[in-house]
């Protein structure tokens, strides 16, 4: 978001997703996350802890909602989709929903940045910046997702005692008290990926790196890949879920198709497709 | 990974060569916290390059994952020194790549700030830290003199070369002392296999499954191999998707996931799964002739309306699960801990598995492993009796000195077995561990290890999947701290002074190991030299190796059931259940773990109770109430969690926390249930029985809010997780995977 764009035509910035061509986008990196095939057990967001250098919180503070996990585990027990309330017993088994930062290309956290420390950057990622951000938590507080946490402490040395500071990923920061974070699709694998093919003068290739979440991840429900590039395997899952970036609401062919993604309706515009959990009845 | 130009190859010849030293990158360990300014004394430049080391470019290593018996292959990033993450190996046929969260907590073990850096010894009754060499001395002093039998090892699940080791070492002192215990065993499954299939860990083919009918076997979080399996579940779900049923006294993370969810009265699994056959052979005419004549009359004797007024489970739900399995043929039938560990847990598990001999499973879904084929490398596999066995020999006064590695049996045993006191009468218990708990308190000595990143060993999991796998373990960076040492050349320093004939030429574990690679059959080695042996199975991290598989027997024992009697005064059952996480307790000093919720009740840094809406009701407690649940031996106290996954006669407490000396994340948080498990044994096998302890709750009084995850359980109408039919499925995705 520059001075220019703000002034000079707001709505067509805000809408430029949908009419397309605005940003001139390099990548697009999105994901697709098979429910049919996620069971909820967490590998995700241990992985993301530890890759991402995610502060331990402790008891208290979770219970304050503080805690600072970029990938969660919602799990839901209702089955609104299949009409049922499973009577005395849960038969259905549980909804898991992994739900990270949707990186919506129409964000609502960017526009109220008050110091423009998130944006959107022409991978077309939500990128935040750490030493930018004030602290203002209005992002957060816009966010449908609640998919924002805010540094309230300082977590270094409580959640590092040595030697466990020794584990930190190097390839990132450690954020400070006051600022906001969130997932960046694991962005040092994205930098590193790309300052590695354009040192060997060849673009990204689809699959020659992963985010953390779907490297490690026991199903590959997860994937992850770039979206201009038809030939990825993201490409084709949304492609084949016949579900299209840009659009509050989807005109699928085939209307039994699994893909959707979470409060689209809100013309967010996420960048994370969900395919749909399947029961037998 | 990142493109970076050093030949792997290269750099693991480098690492044989230098064996555990070569990770000996030395160099920036510590954070950015000081400016170059202020540090700049300390600053050391790279005059002389580290050989291999690109500062800012972190190398990948294959090694294989320690946190639970399954045996994954991992990759571990190592940067200027340091380890950073570790990913799954994807060349590994175990887990494909995929690592569980237990596993990416093995980081936090390695560098965890609890862990020992220094040997203790008990001087004048308290543990002092001394050095490597002092409390060597001292093992060496109080142990080489004992003979044979006096001496014991008392082990969590052990395999590869370490087990081949340990071995020899009893060999050497005549000792057959070895108990392997571990807590979440698959023990009982594993005797009625051998009985009924002639193989205690056969391959279950999840690919092949059309439905699966799992009695409380979480084979998606703590079953035998739950990463594996997960993988398998995976393609179970697709193309043409199989149905999973699962019935079980409170949901784990594998009926979370079911199509279909069955509580049922703990301990009457077998009259279920007789009621099933009974359906199956009556109403849908399946060939009863695989089955022996005595098995189907106990089977003729569980109608319906019997296997309702027993199991609690409705009548046509039994009429559903059997017609599941006969119109989705293949299936597979599973048993777990909550099936198994009851007085009646092997009688259960035979006619569970009877259930796959009368469907025609077993040879289709259910087949040989072969077995590894280097026996002296196969995984002994733990059991709970082990750990009676080593507290009654304990007890007799027969042990003069006991070695205690990989389990923490002081934490885990039931208050009635009154384990402390036994293990007491040791005269000299020597603890081989990284952390201190509740056992090493009680230890003589306490022998820090390297932790599973820094040494070397091998690793063959129990279960097999269809490439077997050797997995290769090698130390990923430096020892954090000098005064310790790998469990292998613990093992490999005591048979030094034993059988120095043979042991001595070795100068550490890793040249044993390397040298005893080099022993294994030529089959395995693909007519490779020793060192493009070695270098090979090193890099990939594991030896995949083939084998020949006989087929499966079917027999059938007698199925008569016997179910407990109802008990007035203790009207609930309790369940302790296993947890893809803390396990044991053994992780519970890991911080990512206790942050990451429970995957069920989503609760975190804590003990819960789960409870059925009805019983919260008819307690007059709701969701963070607290509760005392009472047993004949002893009360715990928990935190409600109200949900319709648990039957109406369980409290369901999770194991893992409770801990009393473990470490700043673990010690005092939470409750233990199995300290109040009653003194009851599976009364074939001799498992502690687990699942068979009747108690009584009562109110506290007090509450406070559950430290639990999220707030709404409801979508509220909106579409965060949307379902479909499977037949919807299928009509779009079945047959073909569509990408």
């Amino acid at each position: 978001m520059s001075l220019k764009n703000l002034l000079g035509d707001w709505s067509k910035y805000r809408k430029g997703h949908e009419e397309g061509g605005f940003h001139k986008y390099e990548h697009m990196w999105g994901l697709a996350i098979d429910l049919n095939k996620c069971i909820g057990c967490n590998a995700c967001s241990v992985a993301c802890y530890a890759e991402n250098n995610l502060a331990v919180v402790g008891k208290d503070k979770m219970l304050s909602n503080q805690g600072m996990h970029w990938l969660r585990i919602e799990r839901y027990w209702d089955e609104p989709q299949l009409g049922g309330d499973d009577r005395d017993f849960q038969e259905r088994g549980a909804s898991f929903l992994p739900m990270m930062c949707q990186q919506c290309n129409a964000a609502t956290c960017e526009p109220v940045c008050p110091v423009a420390a998130t944006y959107h950057t022409p991978d077309g990622l939500n990128a935040q910046v750490y030493n930018r951000c004030i602290g203002s938590r209005y992002c957060s507080n816009n966010c449908p997702y609640r998919l924002r946490y805010f540094n309230f402490y300082s977590y270094y040395e409580s959640s590092w005692p040595a030697p466990l500071h020794m584990q930190l990923n190097p390839d990132l920061s450690v954020r400070d008290k006051g600022v906001m974070e969130k997932c960046t699709f694991c962005v040092q694998r994205i930098r590193t990926a790309k300052d590695t093919a354009r040192a060997e003068n060849r673009k990204v290739i689809d699959g020659e790196f992963n985010t953390a979440c779907a490297q490690s991840c026991p199903t590959k429900a997860i994937t992850f890949g770039d979206m201009l590039n038809p030939d990825s395997a993201v490409s084709k899952k949304w492609k084949a879920q016949q579900v299209e970036l840009g659009k509050a609401e989807q005109h699928k062919a085939n209307r039994d198709l699994r893909g959707y993604r979470v409060l689209e309706g809100l013309n967010t515009d996420p960048k994370v497709l969900y395919l749909e959990r399947v029961r037998e009845v | 990974m990142s493109g970076n130009e050093i030949n792997r190859r290269d750099f693991l010849k480098f690492m044989g060569i230098g064996g555990a030293s070569a990770a000996a990158l030395s160099g920036c360990d510590m954070p950015t916290t000081v400016t170059l300014e202020e540090g700049k004394e300390k600053v050391a430049a790279y005059l002389v390059p580290e050989e291999y080391v690109i500062p800012g470019v972190g190398v990948w290593f294959a090694s294989t994952c320690q946190q639970c018996g399954a045996g994954c292959g991992v990759h571990g990033r190592v940067r200027e020194g340091r380890l950073l993450k570790v990913e799954g190996n994807p060349d590994s046929a175990i887990n494909w790549g995929g690592l569980c969260q237990m596993g990416q907590a093995g980081l936090q073990g390695h560098y965890n700030p609890d862990r020992l850096s220094k040997p203790l010894v008990r001087k004048n009754g308290s543990l002092v830290e001394v050095s490597w060499n002092e409390a060597w001395a001292l093992v060496e002093e109080k142990t080489s003199a004992v003979k044979g039998d006096r001496a014991a090892w008392l082990t969590g699940s052990v395999s590869g070369h370490q087990a081949a080791l340990l071995s020899k070492l009893q060999d050497s002192v005549g000792s057959k002392n070895h108990f392997v215990y571990e807590v979440i065993n698959n023990r009982v499954a594993e005797a009625v296999n051998e009985a009924m299939l002639g193989e205690a860990v056969p391959r279950y083919r999840f690919d092949k499954a059309k439905a699966i009918l799992s009695f409380g076997a979480d084979f998606l979080g703590t079953w035998v191999s739950p990463v594996h399996f997960t993988y398998e579940y995976a393609g179970f779900r697709s193309g043409d998707r199989g149905v999973l049923i699962t019935v079980e006294p409170k949901m784990t993370l594998t009926g979370a996931n079911s199509d279909l969810w069955v509580a049922i009265r703990p301990g009457t699994e077998g009259v279920l799964a007789l009621g099933i056959a009974n359906v199956l052979l009556t109403k849908h005419q399946v060939d009863g002739s695989r089955l022996p004549a005595a098995a189907r009359d106990a089977i003729a004797q569980y109608t319906p309306d019997k296997v309702t007024e027993i199991t609690g489970v409705a009548g046509d739900t039994v009429v559903k699960i059997a017609t599941y399995l006969k119109q989705r043929s293949p299936s597979l039938v599973l048993s777990g801990a909550s099936a198994h560990d009851h007085a009646n847990g092997y009688q259960s598990a035979a006619a569970i598995m009877m259930l796959n001999v009368l469907l025609g499973n077993v040879g289709q879904t259910i087949e040989s492993s072969g077995g590894f084929p280097v026996k002296e490398l196969t995984a002994k596999r733990g059991s709970s009796k082990a750990l009676a066995d080593f507290a009654a020999l304990a007890d007799q006064g027969a042990l003069d000195v006991a070695f205690i590695y990989g389990a923490n049996p002081v934490f885990t045993a039931p208050a009635h077995m009154k384990f402390a006191d036994k293990l007491a009468k040791v005269h000299f218990k020597v603890a081989l561990t990284l952390f201190a708990d509740e056992t090493t308190a009680m230890a003589d000595v306490v022998l820090p290890l390297a932790s599973p990143y820094e040494s070397w060993g091998t690793m063959v999991a129990a279960y097999q999947p269809q490439e077997m796998t050797l997995g290769m373990q090698q130390p990923l960076m430096q020892p954090l701290y000098a005064e310790t040492r790998s469990f292998g050349d613990v093992l490999l320093a005591l048979l030094k002074k034993r059988n120095a004939a043979d042991y001595q030429r070795y100068d550490d574990y890793y040249a044993y190991l390397r040298n005893a690679m080099t022993q294994l059959p030529a089959g395995l080695r693909q007519g490779k030299s020793d060192a493009e042996f070695w270098d090979t199975t090193v890099q990939k991290g594991l030896l995949k190796v083939s084998t020949t598989a006989p087929a499966l027997k079917a027999n059938v024992p007698d199925l008569t059931q016997k179910t407990a009697a109802a008990a007035s005064d203790f009207p609930f059952h309790l369940v302790p259940s296993a947890r893809l996480g803390l396990w044991d307790g053994r992780h519970a000093n890991l911080p990512w773990l206790q942050e990451a919720p429970d995957q069920v009740s989503k609760v975190y840094w804590d003990s819960w109770a789960e409870l059925h809406p009805k019983t919260a009701a008819q307690l007059g407690v709701k969701e963070g109430d607290f509760i005392r649940i009472e047993s004949d031996q002893g009360a715990i106290e928990a935190q409600v969690y109200v949900f319709k996954g648990v039957h109406p006669e369980v409290v369901a407490v999770p194991m893992g926390q409770g801990h009393e000396n473990y470490g700043r994340y673990a010690s005092k948080r939470g409750v233990n249930p199995l300290k109040i498990v009653s003194a009851v044994t599976d009364e074939k096998t001799g498992e502690i029985a687990t699942h068979a302890t009747r108690v009584k709750i009562t109110k506290t009084g007090k509450s406070s809010q559950l430290p639990r995850l999220g707030g709404s359980d409801r979508q509220a109408g909106r579409r965060l997780v949307g379902t479909v039919t499977a037949d919807v499925f299928r009509k779009t995705e079945g047959g073909s995977n569509v990408a």
